[in-house]
């Protein structure tokens, strides 16, 4: 028999996730890309002159790490949920369940291509958004913390849907009644200041209101609420998800009959 | 390779589905290593849950399983088994040699390792003609072609084999029992079901017989066929197992 290589198993599932965003990649980056930047060029740069800036900062500028985070979050659930909706309803999943691998390196695995999707999308939106705009990025490292904090969260969420997924609808039903309006309502588009009581507080019990500032945070340096807060809440949700996650792989609950 | 010892062995094994289906029940089961093993039952007898407990597909809900010694959720264990499952499970994602690449790796297998053997295995079931073809786009024999490629790739000691020959066409059903008679005579063990009881007659040296999610007889054919006083399996399934 063949010494096996303790790597393998994790590096190759991760590599055939990757590889299906990467084959598909009109459906599962350009599209994206391309709706995010025509939300910024339509909002902010042709209604933005006519809606005053957020503070001192530009409309146009003020939208584009929401709009960054958004298309983030939505590339890495809706990702994982799919692909392993689809490895379940195929029944292909089974050469994962039936392989040498433990229950975390196969949620990993199956993760990672929701990731990969997610990052380049936002690191696309940023590099057209950024010249088209002047937005700055103000705080690198803390993007970079909270590009992964919020790809960690939303790509575990679309692993536990597409786990519990009955039919394909499901995972778009969960995007469009929960991650959507949420995002929406989540100072995206202005600053929750803006709002009156009790709208204002209400912002505060939307945990992607929290996602949201962390990114903005990131690039313009400036949030509606603390810092450590925002990241706080971000990566206490993400690890919650994560560890939900983890459950079904580890228990087989769902995975297997 | 050793060829004593136990390559399989199933103790109080007991599976209840969610439903509340008893598909098992405390059943015990040792196929010694290096055995052509059939296991043979009707539809519904529970033969492809017990292959699922041994390939962790299920949550069993009570008993132990060993594969050549090792917990059946060791890794050690799972990496000896290969199994090609009653309905293909294709990656629709993959064309043939990339289903059969990524299976290696999920396998442990090193990259060049696993591009060797795809290809060997490609050789071995007449795949060349749709190496590059993804699985939606194979004929159901050419499916059933890639699973059983698929099962053998990362080379495991205990091959197991749901209804390999089901809806497959005579030159595959004479290539691969030439090709597992090989591997078998090279020392792996192979668990089989299959409905056409010549076939187990003529393959196996020790079958089950599973009804109602216990086994009822076992032994080698020849022995069956003396105990129960009859010719052929066929009878002696016959007086067993068939409703
Ligand atoms: N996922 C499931 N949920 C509930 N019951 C199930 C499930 N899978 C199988 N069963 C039931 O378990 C019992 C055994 O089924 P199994 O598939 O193991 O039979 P089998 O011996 O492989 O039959 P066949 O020869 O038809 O393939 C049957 O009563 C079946 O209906
Ligand atoms: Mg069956």
């Amino acid at each position: 028999m063949n010494a096996p290589h303790p790597w393998m198993s994790l590096l190759s599932l991760a590599g055939r996730e990757c590889l299906r965003v990467t084959r598909l990649w009109t459906q599962t980056m350009l599209a994206p890309v391309v709706s995010s930047v025509l939300f910024i060029v339509v909002f902010g740069l042709s209604l933005g002159g006519r809606i005053s800036g957020i503070g001192e900062i530009p409309y146009d500028v003020f939208i584009v790490p929401g709009l960054a985070a958004m298309a983030m979050a939505q590339a890495a659930y809706s990702n994982n949920s799919s692909s392993i909706f689809q490895a379940r309803s195929d029944r292909y999943i089974h050469d994962v369940l039936s392989a040498p691998m433990r229950p975390w390196q196969m949620n990993l695995g199956l993760s990672l291509g929701g990731a990969y999707r997610a990052l380049v999308i936002g690191i696309a939106v940023l590099a057209i958004a950024i010249p088209l705009t002047d937005a700055p990025v103000e705080r690198p490292f803390a993007l970079a913390l909270a590009a992964l904090l919020l790809v960690v969260l939303f790509g575990a969420l679309g692993t536990v849907i597409g786990i519990y997924a009955e039919t394909f609808d499901h995972h778009t039903f969960v995007n469009n009644i929960v991650i959507l309006p949420l995002t929406f309502v989540g100072g995206v588009f202005y600053s929750i200041e803006v709002l009156p009581s009790p709208w204002e507080e209400i912002s505060h019990a939307n945990p992607i209101f929290y996602i949201v500032n962390s990114v903005r945070y990131g690039v313009l340096g400036t949030s509606d609420v603390s810092v450590g807060l925002s990241f706080g809440v971000t990566a206490a949700i993400a690890l919650a998800v994560v560890a939900w996650s983890q459950y079904l792989f580890a228990t087989g609950r769902r995975l297997k009959a | 390779m050793e060829l004593h010892g136990t390559a399989l062995s199933i103790r109080r094994l007991e599976k209840r589905y969610d439903d509340g289906t008893r598909a098992l029940e405390s059943l015990d089961l040792e196929v010694p290593a290096g055995t052509f093993f059939g296991l043979l039952g009707p539809n519904g007898a529970g033969k492809t849950t017990l292959i699922s407990a041994v390939c962790n597909l299920i949550r069993v809900t009570g008993g132990e399983i060993s594969v050549f010694g090792h917990d059946v959720a060791s890794l050690q264990a799972r990496r000896m088994i290969g199994v090609a499952e009653q309905d293909p499970n294709l990656d629709r994602f993959l064309t043939v040699r990339e289903a059969l690449v990524y299976h290696g790796g999920y396998f442990g297998l090193g990259r060049r390792r696993a591009l060797e053997r795809a290809e060997e295995m490609i050789d071995v079931f007449d795949l060349g003609a749709k190496a590059d073809v993804r699985a939606p786009k194979l004929s159901g024999g050419q499916r059933r072609r890639l699973l059983l490629a698929r099962a053998l790739l990362h080379e495991p000691r205990l091959v197991i084999l749901d209804e390999p020959t089901a809806g497959v066409d005579i030159e595959l059903r004479r290539e691969l029992w030439r090709y597992i008679r090989r591997l078998h005579e090279e020392g792996t063990t192979i668990l089989l079901t299959t409905h056409y009881l010549e076939e187990a007659e003529t393959l196996c040296e020790d079958v089950a017989l599973i009804a109602r999610g216990e086994i009822v007889a076992r032994s080698a054919p020849e022995e069956l066929k003396r105990r129960f006083g009859v010719d052929s399996l066929e009878a002696v399934y016959m007086e067993t197992v068939a409703r």
